[in-house]
């Protein structure tokens, strides 16, 4: 070995460099970090773990000051409920059997008997800390063309899964959920983990958003400019928001008018074939 | 994911529940925005979203500002060019459907 790699690999040891995707887990931890939300699952299970570890491979990144997530250290207090409550500096929500509960420092998980089910937390997790950052989590594939995100958007059945199957296949950023984020000025689409029918494993990147579309499946193609007013009644449907607090309603209701305000929105209706492209991005 | 539900326009309600000549106090737990004219609520207890017509929005901007019923059915009555009986009476009646979806308080 030359010289300049055994430096190289010096410097990798200082600076702590691990590979991407393999590195980040230490022991039960296993680092996360999803729309530049890091987080450090601590997951004592071995094989809930390891699923983890695959699900989230290209999510897995050394971030310093990732949020602590505990898993399984306890037993949720209530079953069968769904919901979400407050109380002083802890926020609390369930999901099926599991739990989650949030303070400043850190965050617990528990009943989580499967990696859906941790996926699940996760996103409950992802909207509460996205509100804080200008950011949210939204039902829509995004699909990417000339270095633009393009955000497909509607509740089950609609179509997403379909756009996403009709676009090049490395043009899909996801095909279930979308995160939007306000950076650099602007807002941007990032990959997530979090995908649907068409399997995009999602990729660690963001995209300056080009335009949003609520989906509609039709006998033709065309696109239909939206007003604020109706693209806000088209958007919060979909919308993943859990929270029950004033502060977080007021929140979520800013960014939406402010996502909105600042992007053209439009109902997409489309056949069930690429030809709808032709009316989006001629 | 909790469901938005989106109440379009108002459709009066029956209610036998007194609405106070006092001022009207908007439940604070509320978020709203006004868009276009339009007045959309979201309620967090719920997720029920809620967008106003456009007099149910200048009722609900008005109670915010902190007129009783009676001021803001006389406001009511020269903006839309109503009855002053016509304009009380609806707008006791939009407030008796506010106050049973939890949007104002007693």
């Amino acid at each position: 070995m030359d010289a300049s790699r055994a430096d190289d690999r010096s410097f990798r040891r200082c600076v702590g460099w691990r590979p991407k995707g393999f590195g980040v887990y230490f022991g039960e931890q296993l680092n996360v970090s999803i729309g530049n939300v890091p987080l450090c699952l601590h997951i004592p299970e071995e094989e809930l773990r390891e699923k983890a570890r695959l699900r989230y491979a290209q999510f897995l990144e050394d971030v310093p000051g990732g949020l602590p997530v505990f898993t399984n250290r306890s037993e949720p207090n209530s079953e069968h409920a769904s919901g979400a409550s407050a109380n002083g500096q802890e926020s609390a929500y369930t999901w099926q059997n599991a739990a989650l509960r949030l303070s400043d420092a850190q965050v617990e998980f528990d009943g989580v008997r499967h990696e859906y089910g941790l996926d699940s937390l996760i996103r409950i997790l992802l909207s509460v800390l996205l509100t804080r950052q200008r950011g949210f989590l939204l039902h829509a594939a995004t699909v990417v063309n000339k270095g633009r995100a393009y955000i497909f958007a509607g509740r089950s059945g609609t179509g997403k899964s379909t756009v996403a199957s009709l676009s090049p296949k490395d043009s899909v950023l996801t095909d279930e959920i979308s995160l939007l984020k306000f950076v650099d000025d602007a807002w941007h689409a990032f990959g997530t983990p979090f995908w649907g029918e068409f399997r995009a494993k999602g990729a660690n990147v963001h995209v300056p958003v080009a335009g949003v579309y609520f989906l509609s499946q039709a006998s033709e193609d065309r696109v239909e400019s939206l007003s604020a007013r109706e693209s806000l009644r088209a958007m919060l449907p979909n919308v993943l928001f859990f929270s029950r607090e004033h502060e977080m309603t007021e929140s979520l209701l800013s960014l939406a008018s402010e996502f909105l305000g600042s992007l053209p929105c439009y109902r997409l209706f489309f056949r069930k074939d690429c030809r709808f492209w032709k009316v989006i991005a001629p | 994911m909790l469901p938005f539900v989106f109440s379009q326009g108002l459709p009066f309600l029956e209610s036998d529940r007194a609405v106070s000549e006092e001022r009207i106090t908007l439940n604070p737990q509320l978020a709203w925005r006004e868009i276009e004219g339009r007045v959309v609520v979201i309620s967090p207890e719920d997720s029920v979203v809620h967008e106003l017509n456009e007099t149910a929005s200048f009722i609900w901007k008005h109670a915010d500002r902190g007129c009783s019923v009676s001021e803001i059915a006389n406001l009511l009555s020269m903006e839309f060019r109503v009855e002053a009986t016509q304009a009380k009476s609806d707008t006791e009646e939009l407030l008796r459907m506010l106050l049973r979806k939890g949007l104002v308080t007693d």
